[in-house]
């Protein structure tokens, strides 16, 4: 026993000293613990709520009613004005579609100004949106029809009695019914007001509940929303073209931050010091490996989307120049990332866990794995600080909606000026530190 | 042709070099001896240029070398002790892939890389992966991925560490025919039957201090004897102890008393007269030539593994 003890003890010693292996053990399912418990609902912080524009164009108080509802929405969050050349300005149809259609917000809800219209009897709802990301997509259109149904009691009672002026004339249904009332009193012995009263009330929530067509179509003729998609209708492949570029990212960072991390392996096998022996300098050993690893990084992209091209008929090519771009700045702000953390590290071991932690967690973060707009606000804030971020957005916005070169320079903006400071601290962490 | 001028350097607090000065001739073969952790890499790395000197400087050819200036590395070809090879390659791809950094058209390469494999006799293994190949295989590569761009200077670092009998006389052999070529060689190493059998001049090396240098007899002259008696450990001899210590400078080990004698025997029957006089009979003692190592042990009073 005590031997087995003593194995043992000498077990658990090594594991202390393996730092790679406590980062893996412990820390990184810990952050993931917690990132997908934000996710999924678990966090005490408040979850993001997706944004909707709202337009309210009525002048009818059942459509302003309908507005307070959407505005104080546990769901959503409103959205009402955008900002141009410093001043507030209030959003119109064409102003928010145009956003939705340039991918900037999810959805708009417009309630037009025949929210309420003399010839009907329901109220119309126009709809605007854009399924890039299909979760959150589904969560506003649910998010949507959960307020109107529930605030439906309130404003119910409006719509019918327009719905009776329609069909029987102005006050024409109310003196129809009540003599109704009194002929059934007096015929059965029931109190006429009673009876009246049950008449003119109809069980909403029964309404709400009927899962058979007549109640589906009585609210469908009570609430008309007109939806309609104004981005990626065209596309073969929704699905995987959503997530393509997200995976992409993730593996792409696995695959640079492992390149750069081979000059250690270089270093332990000596055929890095023997390059040193020739005559090589240290620097162009470190631009060869920075120029391989970006042209890895390249081509294992293109790879990718190809294949997401031959199996799943992803659409790569009508937009493939700027695809190519993105690729390009992606794999240039990757590589940066693999040289910092190589150059952070003492060890290939340090190294493999750090980058381990990192891009797992940079990729649940920066939206590899779910759209960015699910999180709690404080992760939304954490993810722009991510390369994947602004990679996964640049590759869905060229992809989705067939973005322009103007429409994604932001992106490339922030990947490649992110690719510059990391690699001036890398450079200057390598010569600190003699890791070449 | 290779002049080394007080250099010194330190690694944070361990000083690996102390002024050392050196002067290699065109042609030579010269050692560099001493234990582990004397400074003999440090040494080779600066004359490389791989490492930069605290102080001092390294001429080649009457050319500074310097760390950030690698055109000079172009005359040297360097051994190092670990191996220095792409395990997952084959033998011919790691020779294209080191050769392929020197001036070589490709027929040259080619030719030069034909020349090397046959020098190390791995002809036939040219498209086995490194991997496979023995501790012995694997340092003739080392050495031939060195020869590539045929170096006037080559500098081997311990290249016989681990490896069999067979594979270190075939790697002195190659030796030897390159600087019977006319190649210069510093050869480092801590087994001194190495230094003794390959170099015509050498330095020994001790924390960082070169303690002294010529050629071998001249080392050997610094003991003032020349022989090394081995008296065998039994009843006879222990009890005879007293009288062994005074013929000269005793030191004991598990089977034997070592002598080394006060007198230079020129006549060793005058050795074994004076051992007959205190009654130590011949058959016990074993007389050997004094080597480098008992140059080490006369110089730093300890023994070149310690």
């Amino acid at each position: 026993m005590k031997t087995i003890l003593n194995l043992i003890k000498k077990d658990v010693v090594r594991f202390l000293k393996d730092t790679p292996a406590l980062i893996l053990t412990f820390v990184v399912p810990a952050v993931l613990i917690i990132i997908f418990g934000n996710i999924f609902g678990g966090g005490n912080d408040s979850r993001g709520k997706p944004e909707i524009i709202l337009v309210n164009e009525s002048n009818s108080p059942a459509a302003e009613f309908l507005e307070e509802k959407l505005d104080s929405s546990d769901l959503l969050q409103t959205v009402k004005v955008y900002h141009q050349d410093g001043k507030e300005i209030p959003f119109t149809e064409e102003s928010a579609k145009e956003f939705v259609s340039k991918g900037k917000i999810t959805a708009a809800v417009v309630l037009p100004e025949d929210f309420l219209s003399d010839t009907s009897s329901g109220m119309k709802i126009k709809f605007y949106y854009d399924p890039k990301n299909e979760i959150e997509s589904n969560l506003i259109q649910g998010g949507i029809q959960k307020t109107i149904f529930s605030e439906m009691p309130a404003i119910m009672p409006y719509l019918m009695q327009r719905q009776m002026s329609n069909l029987l004339g102005s006050d024409s249904g109310k003196i129809f019914n009540k003599k109704m009332a009194d002929l059934i009193g007096e015929s059965f012995g029931f109190n006429p007001d009673s009876v009246f009263k049950s008449m003119t009330q109809i069980d909403l929530n029964q309404l709400q509940n009927d899962s058979t067509a007549a109640g589906a179509d009585f609210m469908n003729n009570l609430i008309n929303i007109e939806s309609e998609q104004l981005v990626g209708k065209e596309i073969k492949s929704p699905g995987v073209t959503r997530i393509v570029g997200g995976w992409a990212m993730m593996f792409l960072l696995f695959t640079l931050t492992g390149a750069s991390i081979s000059i250690f392996e270089e270093k332990q096998e000596g055929s890095l010091r023997r390059l040193l022996f020739m005559p090589i300098t240290r620097s162009q050993i470190l631009w060869s490996k920075y120029l391989y690893s970006i042209l890895l990084g390249i081509v294992q992209l293109l790879v990718m989307f190809f294949i997401s091209w031959v199996v799943f008929d992803v659409d790569i090519f009508s937009n493939f120049f700027n695809l190519f771009v993105v690729i390009v700045a992606s794999a240039f702000a990757a590589v940066a990332f693999g040289m910092l953390i190589t150059a952070m590290s003492k060890t290939i071991q340090q190294a493999n866990g750090l980058a381990t932690l990192i891009v797992l967690v940079m990729s649940a973060v920066g939206g590899s794995w779910f759209p960015v707009s699910l999180f709690p606000n404080w992760i939304q804030v954490i993810s722009k600080f991510t390369i994947t971020y602004w990679s996964v957005e640049a590759f869905l916005d060229v992809l989705w909606r067939r973005a322009s070169l103007v429409d994604i320079l932001p992106n490339l903006g922030v990947l490649l000026a992110t690719a510059v400071v990391i690699n001036y601290i890398a450079l200057y962490l390598f010569k600190k530190r003699s890791v070449v | 042709m290779i002049e080394i001028k007080n250099v010194s350097k330190k690694f944070e607090n361990t000083e690996a070099l102390k002024g050392v000065s050196l002067k290699v001739e065109k042609g030579e073969f010269f050692g560099l001896l001493g234990p582990n952790g004397a400074g003999k890499t440090t040494l080779m790395n600066i004359i490389v240029g791989y490492l930069k000197p605290d102080e001092g400087k390294v001429f080649i050819d009457g050319t500074e070398m310097k760390s950030d200036d690698v055109s000079l590395r172009e005359k040297i070809g360097y051994v190092p002790q670990d191996i220095g090879l792409y395990q997952e390659l084959t033998a011919m791809q790691n020779l294209k892939i080191f050769g392929s950094f020197y001036n070589h058209t490709k027929k040259e390469l080619n030719e030069r890389i034909e020349q090397a494999l046959e020098l190390v006799q791995l002809n036939d293994r040219r498209k086995d992966v490194v991997k496979e190949f023995s501790g012995g295989m694997k340092r003739r590569l080392n050495i031939a991925a060195s020869l590539l761009h045929d170096p006037e200077i080559i500098l081997c670092d311990e290249p016989t560490v681990g490896v069999d009998p067979q594979s270190r006389n075939a790697i002195f052999e190659m030796l030897q025919k390159l600087n019977a070529d006319g190649k210069t060689l510093i050869y480092t190493t801590h087994y001194m039957e190495e230094a003794e059998r390959l170099c015509n001049r050498m330095a020994i090396i001790d924390y960082g201090k070169i303690i002294a240098g010529g050629t071998l007899s001249e080392l050997i002259d610094l003991l003032h004897t020349r022989e090394t008696l081995k008296i065998r450990k039994t009843k006879e001899t222990e009890a005879l102890l007293g009288e062994i210590k005074k013929l000269g400078v005793f030191s004991e080990h598990d089977f034997y008393f070592e002598i080394r004698p006060n007198e230079n025997y020129d006549v060793y029957s005058k050795l074994f007269a004076d051992l007959e006089t205190i009654g130590l009979d011949s058959k016990f003692v074993e007389i050997s030539r004094a080597s480098l190592e008992d140059v080490f042990l006369y110089l730093t009073g300890r023994s070149l593994r310690d």
